[in-house]
């Protein structure tokens, strides 16, 4: 690989050490690591805001079976509070038909079904744009008609919560891990590079080159390295990327979405590259000045 | 101009090498650097050419003590000396012009200010016709006029060159003294580390030489009166 075309000839002829050879796969293969974090990252993230939006949108109120309740009149006095709350768009109860008829692949028989003891089921939606305080909402259905409670999903909203956080922290652990991985390889190699290089260096030093001058040319050209490796590292995790979104998109499960990305994700991608080439050239521009500070 | 004031050099935590120098160099002279292998002439080289600090004493150069100098200091005091490698040390990819270049390149000098200067000193050492050759292909005594080029480019105060004559034939030899005679002339103070008695007795230059790590100033006469009758 020739990575003096795009750029001058200089003193120090770096791309011809072995030491470094490599390091654009070795970097691709931490950017493409680094990208599927990222990916899966801004992926939970929209999926956890869309289960949030889904589930708050969409609410269920449960009226307790009571033998001596008119569950009727509770079911009405329900349907007439939620339609007062602000924020709420529909209110609609489920009649004991409907849901023995959803009941009926389970239990049986619709006729029968009826007869049983169940809850009254009345199905709320939510405006999206609302700033509805549903707990508070909750309790005062539950002071206002006996037995009724709105369920809000919360607690298994906050398990799946809790769940994405955790990989959310997971993928941002593994991006770090990456970095820190990538900072000792480029480490490595620019100091194995001063080393094969240390008397042409003492030359540049003694005709009056200043660190600066010595490290920019490490600089630029394992920030090069970096790019060459970057770029085709990020493009295959892309590639990767869009066959999970094929195959996820097969799956026609609801929960298992094919990764989304909004564009903060898109743009956090397009500059990893941008950032590696960053991490690069200021790891090596102060491993290089210290090292050089050890000579005089 | 150069002042060493009981100097020790050591290299890291090894034996001393040098021990109380004690050496003045005036301006516009000219010395030889002489003493057996192993006796710390490229110690005392490396110490003038700032590439090492002293461990002890005080060197001064060009009226600054070095101890005292900055790290951002040194590009600038170093573009004063000029340095002469034994074994050339010119970057073979470059050729003979970009050799010679590099100091006025680093010093960000003007192109046409570099593209002239360059011609010029090339043409001096006689290496006109060389410009665009690379070192693979020159012989080692051409080789030898690109590193002195490269080396008073800047027009440095001091130039100090280990061995120069030490690869060449005779003839050649001879030639890159006078040389050096000739850049002398012009003021420049040079110190020429060398084992060649003859070089010595033709010359004429006081001579410094080591023994024991230790430092000793003489004239040639009485330096080449040490091996009469050997």
């Amino acid at each position: 690989m020739k990575f003096s075309l795009l750029s001058k000839p200089t003193e120090l002829q770096l791309e011809k050490d072995a030491s470094s050879k490599y390091l654009p796969v070795v970097i691709a293969a931490m950017v493409f690591l680094a990208s599927l974090a990222l990916i899966g990252l801004f992926s939970i993230n929209s999926a956890i805001s869309d289960w949030s939006g889904a589930i708050s949108g969409n609410l269920t109120v449960e009226i307790a079976y009571d033998k001596d309740g008119d569950m009727e009149q509770r079911t009405n006095d329900t349907v007439a509070f939620l339609k007062k709350v602000p924020g709420i768009n529909e209110v609609r109860a489920i009649s004991s038909a409907e849901a023995a008829n959803l009941l009926e692949p389970f239990l049986g028989r619709p006729d029968v079904i009826e007869s049983l003891p169940l809850p009254r089921l009345v199905e709320v939606t939510v405006d999206e744009n609302s700033a509805l305080d549903l707990l508070a909402t909750a309790t005062q259905l539950e002071n206002t008609v006996p037995g009724a409670h709105l369920n809000t999903h919360r607690p298994w909203l906050d398990k799946m919560l809790l769940l994405a956080r955790s990989i959310q922290f997971l993928a941002a652990a593994i991006m770090f891990l990456i970095s820190m991985v990538t900072i000792v390889i480029i480490i490595f190699a620019a100091r194995t590079g001063m080393v094969m290089h240390h008397d042409i260096i003492e030359v540049l030093h003694l005709i009056g080159a200043r660190d600066g001058y010595i490290a920019k040319q490490f600089q630029d050209y394992f920030a090069r390295l970096s790019l060459f490796g970057a770029v085709p590292g990020l493009i295959i995790a892309i590639i990767v990327m869009q066959f999970f979104n094929y195959l996820a998109s097969r799956l026609e499960a609801g929960l298992i979405q094919p990764p989304t990305m909004v564009l903060e994700g898109w743009l956090a991608l397009a500059m990893l590259p941008l950032l590696v080439a960053i991490l690069t050239t200021v790891t090596v521009r102060w491993i290089v000045l210290s090292s050089l500070k050890r000579m005089m | 101009m150069i002042r060493f004031e009981n100097v020790g050099m050591r290299y890291s935590m090894g034996p001393e090498v040098l021990r109380d120098i004690n050496l003045h160099l005036s301006p516009g002279s000219f010395h030889f650097l002489t003493g057996p292998t192993g006796a710390g002439k490229s110690s005392l080289l490396k110490l003038l050419a700032l590439s090492h600090r002293p461990s002890r004493g005080l060197l001064t150069l060009f009226g600054q003590e070095v101890s005292h100098l900055e790290r951002e200091d040194l590009p600038d005091f170093r573009r004063k000396i000029g340095v002469v490698f034994q074994e050339f040390r010119l970057m073979d990819h470059l050729s003979a012009f970009e050799n010679v270049a590099l100091p006025l390149r680093i010093a960000n000098s003007d192109e046409d200010l570099i593209q002239k200067n360059v011609k010029e000193l090339l043409n001096w050492v006689g290496l006109g016709n060389q410009m665009k050759a690379r070192p693979p292909t020159l012989s080692g005594g051409e080789k030898q006029r690109v590193a002195i080029a490269r080396a008073i480019i800047n027009r440095p105060q001091l130039l100090i060159a280990d061995e120069p004559t030490g690869s060449m034939d005779p003839e050649m030899g001879l030639r890159l003294m006078h040389l050096f005679q000739e850049l002398n002339k012009l003021g420049t103070t040079v110190v020429i580390a060398t084992h060649d008695i003859e070089m010595i007795r033709r010359f004429g230059h006081p001579v410094m030489y080591l023994e024991d790590s230790t430092l000793h100033t003489t004239t040639p006469d009485s330096y080449l009166a040490r091996f009469e009758g050997m």
